[in-house]
């Protein structure tokens, strides 16, 4: 049995509840970016942590940056950082959070609990239309903007990536995310020929 | 499609909200004669009328309050807990 410190299993990793699960490429390409480093703050407290910390928080439903992170502001105390590379800015930020004792708010174990995906690909545009029911159009939904809406029919964030749309949802719809995505692609390309 | 407005996302599907049933008074059991605090707990009100509701934004985990027409279930509008005085 793996002891407590082995390295986390994500869905898609050999072992994983979804390993084998096709990830479309093409027209609409799907990435999974689960196992990147995120830390998410929830509960009183998170804000005024992250704020004396010298986080300058965006708005509620708005990204802002710190040190090479992306900082989304999902609610008035929820807050969520994201970073693509095991960049230290982010370790040293959970690093003081864990080793302080005052009112700090509370882990939202982003890391655990959320998938991190990408669509990207030439059709991101009519699949996502099919995906999530909001005006994403690039003069509707910008790139510091937050939809937290469904996406596929689960409850999902969505933000602009730099080539198509980043989605973060629960980890263990997973595979039926891929499988519904795969299903889009496809009738993008029929669609297409 | 029926369309809610979260004060916080802004226009949604009405299939992404929860109703969590109709703001009530609070009462405090011990200052409450014993037939008021069944009723109070056991019994819902099944009047015509405007009712104040929470609701919440299932994505975001939102919990907010509307006004809703109890006889043509029109959403009157809908606002933040913390514009909650002097609702019922």
């Amino acid at each position: 049995m793996a002891g407590l410190d082995a390295m986390p299993v994500f869905p898609f990793m050999q072992g994983g509840a979804a390993h084998g699960t096709m990830l479309p490429s093409g027209a609409v390409a799907l990435t999974d970016l689960t196992a990147s480093p995120r830390f998410g703050l929830k509960g009183g407290g998170s804000a005024a942590w992250l704020a004396a910390h010298g986080v300058v928080l965006p708005a509620i439903n708005r990204i802002g940056s710190h040190r090479g992170m992306r900082v989304l502001r999902l609610g008035n105390e929820d807050i969520l950082l994201l970073r693509e590379d095991a960049g230290e800015p982010l370790a040293e930020l959970r690093g003081a959070w864990e080793s302080d004792t005052g009112p700090k708010g509370y882990s939202s174990w982003r890391e655990e609990g959320w998938a991190w995906m990408r669509l990207s690909g030439p059709a991101i545009a009519e699949a996502m239309s099919q995906l999530c029911a909001l005006d994403l159009r690039p003069d509707r939904f910008c790139a510091e903007d937050i939809a937290q809406t469904r996406v596929g029919h689960i409850e999902a964030v969505t933000f602009r990536a730099p080539a198509g749309f980043d989605v973060l949802f629960d980890v263990t719809a997973s595979a039926y995310f891929a499988r519904t995505v795969s299903a889009v692609a496809r009738h993008c390309k029929q669609h297409q020929a | 499609m029926k369309i809610m407005t979260c004060p916080m996302n802004g226009p949604r599907n009405i299939d992404e909200f929860q109703s969590f049933g109709p703001v009530r008074d609070e009462l405090d059991p011990e200052q409450t004669a014993d037939a008021d605090w069944s009723r109070h707990l056991f019994r819902a009100e099944n009047r015509k009328g405007v009712v104040v509701e929470w609701w919440r934004h299932v994505p975001s985990n939102y919990f907010f309050l509307a006004e809703r027409d109890l006889v043509s279930n029109e959403i009157i509008r809908t606002f933040d807990a913390s514009q909650r005085s002097g609702q019922s």
